[in-house]
């Protein structure tokens, strides 16, 4: 006995060791910077002051924020309505098509995931071009809009830009799982007189249901905290109609002269609340229905 | 068995441990060779100053065994301009060969960086301050009041320009030293000009000049005359000419509402619904500016950034600059400065006032000048050969005099915002002029009162 657990003790011991590292790091820049951003949240807090004990004021002082409801939480929402499925239905398929046995395939899975190697920030500059009055789409489409300068148009053209951004990881992690699915299936379906299409709907995507899963969640939580391309694009205008949660919390913790920490904490704390609830109903939804 | 298990984990810790006594042991050699690298660095700036202005190269300073370290940070918005400042920290090491000043660049993000800083009580002895922000450093009491250090060094406050250091004033309190600045001037395309037949802008135009000569542009060129951009850097000026204010005086509540306001409002947005103004995006760009630069507008409000941008983009322009058109209140600018603050904790606060002192002293101020980059806040370089020669750098250095600094409060992002909607609600909406500002107004006042 002594001597198993001895042996244990020793495989802890060199296991924390190489933990050891990432540990400190996790526990200081993430575990520790969550918690103090929960204290503040319950503070007054500018920064050049230490912060003062407030309660749940700053969560009120959110809510009630004409911007919050009126701009904020509807344009994440509707941005979240739109990618997360657009997302994963575009690159499921990608990953279908690019798991046959195609002619330069190789190519088009560089080239899908090319944009997901590329920094937000050359991706945005490059769309704010392609966007211009001037720009190419313009140009290609024959029409006349000011896509980043119209309150009706901003907002979508930020979700196109962050669809085609985002794909090609997506189908990385979908390719993975497709990798998963034994040939025999495939085969069977086949000598049963399965269609391509047929293939693809009940043996791929029941198959492929956990997978989904992972990349719907990632899909809402990263949507949920949408803000470089904004940053970069529009900077929550014209007229709020790019203005997203994330975008909100960084006005008023940064972009402000004086910066009003607690409720940028505050609404952060709410958006992880939300997040995970959503993710939660989510899981509910996709494994239910598997039953 | 067990040693061979022990054995993996204790070489990593050992690793770690030699990795971390090696931090330590750079950090503890590094004291003592401060001086030399300080050395190595002035050789290179030297360098670069000699291209532009000629220095004596070679000075033999007695370094004294002590000497008194002070912290700098400023943002950095150029390699030449920070070559400028290294250039002038130069030169005070040999002025003042007691004071070792430690320049500590922050490339991106400054205002985020410097508040957390002084928040965590890191922040350097001096420091950049931006009129903008001003207000809120010296409501919380982080800044260094300078008065008694100028005295005891005779620095006057008169010897700056008085609009600039009033900016820096606190309740009767200098808590800046102006280091440079930047006033807007209307911007004018020499070609455009002429080819409709139409005479140049004058420092005395008024608004009904500026309109009759960008009709008459807009008209015989097809380009448009003027350009109205929703930027709060650009419109209030028009406020001020209007006899209109932002702000009250304390910051404690709006005049976005005002008669005066919602007047030049109205002739600010009229401009583009008359056919003689766009707004940048109009023409495809993000910035009047640019717009300039390629031709697509005859006259903008902009300030002496333009001059190294325009001719590095577009050095072909030939245009020359004008005080803003006069309302019917008269003249208004707006001015944009930046100044030297000492810290409220520096250790070292003497030295790092005798450092601003000869950084912003007259001789070297006049090197600041002569780069072309920033407008010096003294006056007596007012009549310096620079700004005789230089139409576009002496209409903005002039333009100080009748110029509000950009300066909101507290919770002047939140005002420049209103601003920007307000107008952007009219062009891109339609909204009145009338509601849209009163909405404006609202929306500060709503933001005040929390």
């Amino acid at each position: 006995m002594t001597r198993v657990s001895a042996r244990t003790l020793q495989e802890w011991i060199t296991a924390y060791t190489f933990l050891l590292p990432v540990l400190l790091g996790w526990g200081i820049f993430v575990f520790l910077a969550m918690l103090m951003s929960l204290y503040f949240s319950f503070t007054t807090f500018n920064l050049l002051k230490p912060p003062q004990w407030l309660g749940v004021d700053n969560y009120l002082r959110v809510v009630r924020h004409p911007d919050f409801f009126r701009y904020a939480v509807p344009n994440t929402l509707k941005y979240v309505a739109v990618v997360v499925p657009v997302q994963t239905v575009l690159s499921l398929i990608f990953a279908f098509a690019l798991d046959q046995k195609l002619r330069a395939r190789d190519f088009f899975r560089t080239a899908f995931y090319l944009p997901s190697v590329t920094s937000s920030v050359v991706i945005g500059i490059i769309f704010v071009w392609l966007f211009a009055p001037q720009g190419v789409i313009n140009q290609l489409l024959g029409l006349e809009i000011n896509w980043l300068n119209n309150t009706k148009t901003s907002l979508p053209t930020i979700m196109i830009v962050n669809i085609w951004s985002t794909t090609g990881t997506l189908m990385l992690i979908f390719l993975a799982g497709l990798q998963d699915i034994p040939g025999e299936l495939y085969e069977a379906a086949a000598i049963d007189g399965a269609s391509r299409l047929q293939m693809f709907r009940y043996v791929t995507v029941p198959l492929l249901r956990p997978v989904i899963f992972f990349v719907v969640t990632l899909g809402i939580i990263g949507t949920f905290q949408v803000f470089d391309q904004i940053y970069i694009m529009t900077k929550g205008g014209p007229l709020k109609s790019t203005m997203t949660w994330v975008y909100l919390i960084y006005f008023w913790g940064w972009q402000e002269v004086r910066p009003d920490m607690g409720r940028a904490s505050a609404a952060a704390f709410l958006l992880a609340v939300t997040i995970f609830v959503v993710t939660m109903v989510q899981r509910r939804f996709i494994e239910g229905s598997e039953e | 068995m067990v040693r061979r298990h022990l054995l993996l984990p204790l070489l990593v810790l050992a690793l770690l441990a030699v990795a971390l006594g090696a931090c330590a042991q750079q950090q503890q050699a590094a004291a003592p060779e401060v001086v030399t690298q300080v050395v190595e660095r002035t050789v290179e700036v030297t360098k670069v100053v000699e291209r532009e202005v000629p220095v004596e190269v070679t000075k033999v300073v007695e370094v004294p065994a002590e000497r008194t370290e002070v912290r700098l940070s400023g943002w950095t918005a150029s390699p030449e301009e920070e070559n400028l400042l290294r250039s002038l920290l130069y030169e005070c090491a040999v002025q003042r060969p007691d004071i070792l000043v430690k320049y500590e660049p922050i490339p991106s993000d400054y205002w985020a960086k410097i508040k957390t800083m002084i928040g965590s009580g890191t922040e350097p002895d001096f420091y950049y301050m931006d009129i903008f922000q001003f207000p809120f450093f010296a409501e919380e009491g982080v800044l260094q009041p300078l008065d008694d250090y100028m005295a005891e060094a005779g620095v006057s406050r008169d010897e700056f320009i008085d609009t600039l250091i009033d900016a820096f004033t606190w309740n009767g309190q200098t808590y800046g030293i102006p280091k440079d600045f930047n006033t807007l001037a209307l911007f004018y395309n020499k070609d455009l000009f002429d080819q409709a037949g139409v005479e140049y802008p004058t420092n005395d135009w008024t608004w009904e000049d500026l309109r009759a000569a960008a009709q008459a542009i807009t008209e015989a060129t097809g380009v448009a005359g003027f350009s109205v951009p929703a930027d709060p850097g650009r419109f209030p000026i028009f406020v001020f000419q209007n006899g209109g204010q932002i702000m009250n005086e304390d910051f404690s509540d709006t005049l976005l509402d005002s008669p005066e306001v919602i007047e030049a409002a109205a002739f600010y947005t009229g401009a583009r619904e008359e056919g003689w103004a766009i707004i940048p995006q109009d023409v495809g760009v993000g910035w009047q500016g640019e717009a300039f630069g390629k031709g697509d507008v005859a006259m903008v409000l902009e300030g002496g950034w333009m001059v190294p941008y325009l001719s590095a983009q577009f050095p072909d322009r030939n245009y020359s600059a004008v005080h803003p058109p006069a309302g019917p209140k008269g003249e208004g600018n707006l001015v944009f400065t930046v100044a030297y603050s000492v810290s409220v904790n520096s250790e070292n606060p003497q030295a790092a006032f005798d450092a601003i002192a000869c950084i912003t002293s007259e001789e070297n101020q006049l090197k600041v000048l002569e780069s072309g980059f920033a407008l010096p806040s003294r006056k007596a370089l007012q009549d310096a050969d620079y700004l005789t020669e230089n139409e576009v750098a002496r209409t903005i250095f002039t333009g100080a005099e009748f110029a509000t600094p950009f300066m909101w409060g507290v919770q002047g992002e939140t005002v420049n915002n209103a601003i920007t909607q307000a107008l952007e609600r009219v062009y891109l909406e339609g909204m009145s002029v009338e509601d849209s500002f009163k909405q404006a107004a609202e929306e500060v006042r709503a933001a005040l009162q929390e």
